[in-house]
């Protein structure tokens, strides 16, 4: 690792916007660890925000695959995440109406079998659509697997959604029994504030590594993909789609791929969040998630994975952090507070960095393309003057 | 009861209609979908509370409304043209991005409305302090049950939508954003000031949006999801009628205002085909927003515009 060998030369090599991400996580991440020892902050919500912000990162994946790379408008994020949740916790939880009682993994294959049906319906009629009608007809089918979700009651329990959702790990082996086997440890690094480790933070220390683990797998697909030939057809249909047509790109069944692929990483998201929360209603398939992922997005850098995931964490911290503005002397209710900085973010961010804070630019290059010594790190003055030789025919 | 269903869809039609004339001119001469236009009715919309709330009746009453109401009518479509010039001059004019990027900013500016309206007025619904009025008597044998105020919708959305069409057709302003919306270059290079065009076209569109916002809380009540709520149906007629093309607009909120109100006959119509999963009034947004994807699929400039 050249952060470990090498950390004054990894950091002269970063660019001014990874300095600036990096020097802002690193000073939240010493926020929540101080609030954490004080006991302001409860370990196993710690747990519980570590984990959502997890589940927001995926969602940014699966956003990034469909927009990021390929450039598809998707309106209908909060569907494929509420078919996720529902799928698997159709499956799953004692009240519901149409299975129930089967193991989470059963769930997990469930709600992705379901997601890729729903993409595939949503994306064969909208995908050969203008980027702005895919906008709007991803919204509008999205409100509809909403509508339907609502009011199918026989299928979905309707408006008082499905409780009784066991956690991902009951029933296995180990981990099945591992939060309460667990000590209930007390640390006290403060006198007078210990930091209690008991069964829910062990609970959720599960869950943390369900999500991380998801997360995991999908960032390393991602990078993977994006990075392949594949993804080069991908990020030329971006930015000019006649182009690739013209190379003998069947496109359309390119954004398919894409579509899917980032339909199923939001589907795995909404797995998670079933067993998190271990209840889910209509209410998950609201709108508004989608736009919470859009945010994280365009503020991460459109095509960035790094980015979505840093988009990601600032959505959690807006959206759990206006929680506590109640205790301000301006009581202002946290809904509409959380809506207006949202609202915020998204002008200002296309206002003034339409790019996004970590634009992908390393990324998109194999590591040992820039290993080797003889290689220009940076074009030293512009591409032109290399150009020069092959460019008088 | 068919009568019924019609009076009411020719009232809901009314709204849509004042809220889809404004999209569609946003979307051809700004060039982008406009997600805030909702939530320019919910502003029109609560602009007008206060005002009615601060000025009260003022004395006498036309069909069933007082004169008060008409002058917060008035100031609801003030305010909302208001702030669509101002968010205009902010935000979108200073904004150097294609179409897609402004859809996207949009949204945002959609939420900023909203959630200021929510932090000043709260979640809740609230009505017009008007009083529900008893239908009106000698149409009830006919089976139509419409109270004065529905007539006076229907009435004033008449009036200002043949107001816009005067507008358009027979002044220099029109005919300017007439031009514009066929070809911005070709208006700017004939000497159109396509800015200033750019901003009477914010004040007409959002204020017919207000306006439509302040029928819409007198037709069902006030919150400040009302106008994000009704943003995809406007869509919906937007793109039924053809993006770009006002009467189209006019005629896709027409139909899909009748289509949202006829629920109950289509629901007696799926209940009673074979074969046909039965569709309840539950989902008459549902169906606006199918025939929008369908439209989109086979014609996608909609029933007013030119075939490609």
């Amino acid at each position: 690792m050249r952060l470990l060998d090498d950390p004054a030369g990894y950091w002269a090599d970063l660019t001014t916007a990874e300095k600036g991400v990096l020097a802002v996580s690193l000073a939240f991440a010493a926020f929540l660890f101080v609030a954490l020892l004080t006991g302001r902050l409860g370990a196993s919500y710690f747990m519980f925000l570590v984990g959502l912000a997890g589940m927001y990162g995926l969602l940014s994946f699966g956003l990034n695959a469909q927009w990021g790379f390929t450039g598809l408008i998707n309106f209908s994020v909060a569907a494929f995440f509420g078919v996720g949740a529902y799928g698997t916790a159709l499956m799953t939880a004692d009240s519901s109406p149409v299975a129930g009682g089967f193991s989470p993994v059963a769930g997990l294959a469930t709600a992705l079998v379901v997601a890729l049906v729903l993409a595939l319906l949503i994306g064969i009629p909208t995908l050969r659509l203008r980027a702005d009608y895919l906008a709007i007809a991803s919204l509008g089918l999205a409100e509809v697997v909403r509508l339907v979700v609502l009011n199918e009651r026989q299928w979905t329990n309707g408006s008082a959604g499905l409780r009784g959702i066991p956690g991902f790990f009951d029933g296995w082996p180990v981990l099945g029994t591992f939060p309460e086997a667990m000590p209930g440890l007390r640390i006290e690094v403060i006198p007078g504030s210990p930091v209690l480790l008991e069964t829910p933070f062990w609970q959720s220390a599960l869950n943390v590594l369900l999500v991380v683990t998801f997360a995991a797998v999908a960032y390393l697909v991602l990078r993977r993909a994006h990075r392949s030939p594949w993804g080069r057809v991908l990020r030329t249909i971006r930015s000019d789609e006649d182009l690739a047509r013209a190379l003998g790109k069947n496109t359309y069944s390119f954004k398919m791929q894409s579509f899917v692929l980032g339909s199923l990483i939001m589907a795995l998201a909404g797995v998670f969040y079933a067993h998190l929360n271990l209840y889910v209603g209509p209410g998950d398939l609201d709108p508004i998630t989608t736009f919470y992922v859009w945010v994280a997005v365009i503020l991460g850098g459109s095509g960035s994975n790094r980015g979505a995931l840093f988009g990601g964490i600032v959505v959690v911290a807006i959206r759990e952090g206006t929680r506590f503005m109640g205790d301000l002397p301006i009581a202002v209710d946290a809904a509409p507070l959380r809506l207006l900085l949202i609202g915020l973010l998204i002008v200002v961010v296309m206002r003034f960095r339409p790019q996004g804070i970590l634009p992908p630019q390393r990324e998109l290059i194999w590591p040992s393309a820039v290993e080797d010594e003889r290689a220009p790190q940076r074009p030293e003055s512009g591409v032109r003057e290399r150009k020069d030789g092959d460019s008088d025919e | 009861m068919v009568l019924e269903y019609l009076a009411n869809g020719l009232v809901f039609s009314s709204i849509i209609v004042l809220g889809s004339i404004g999209l569609s001119l946003v979307y051809s001469i700004a060039d982008f979908a406009n997600f805030a236009h909702g939530d320019t009715m919910t502003v029109g919309a609560y602009a007008a509370l206060v005002t009615f709330g601060a000025v009260g009746g003022l004395g006498g009453a036309v069909l069933g409304l007082p004169y008060g109401f008409f002058l917060a009518l008035l100031v609801g479509i003030a305010a909302a043209a208001v702030v669509a010039v101002a968010t205009e001059k902010l935000v979108y004019e200073s904004i150097d991005t294609d179409s897609i990027g402004l859809l996207i900013t949009s949204i945002g500016i959609a939420f900023i409305y909203r959630a200021v309206i929510q932090i000043r007025f709260g979640a809740d619904f609230t009505r017009f302090g008007v009083g529900t009025l008893r239908p009106i008597e000698w149409l009830i044998p006919y089976g139509i049950r419409v109270t004065q105020h529905d007539v006076a919708i229907v009435v004033s959305a008449v009036v200002l939508v043949t107001g816009l069409h005067v507008l358009l057709q027979y002044t220099d302003l029109g005919r300017k954003m007439r031009a514009m919306a066929d070809n911005p270059d070709l208006a700017r290079v004939s000497g159109i000031r396509t800015r200033r065009v750019t901003l009477w076209m914010w004040v007409i569109g959002a204020g017919l949006a207000g306006a439509g916002g302040v029928f819409l809380g007198l037709f069902n009540q006030l919150s400040p999801r009302m106008g994000f709520n009704l943003l995809l149906v406007i869509f919906a007629a937007v793109i039924l009628g053809g993006i770009g093309s006002v009467y189209g607009a006019m005629l896709g909120g027409f139909l899909i205002g009748m289509i949202n109100q006829m629920m109950p006959l289509v629901s007696d119509l799926t209940d009673a085909l074979p074969l046909v999963p039965s569709v309840g009034i539950e989902y008459a947004n549902a169906v606006a927003f199918l025939i929008m994807v369908a439209v989109l699929l086979v014609r996608p400039n909609g029933i007013a515009g030119e075939a490609t």
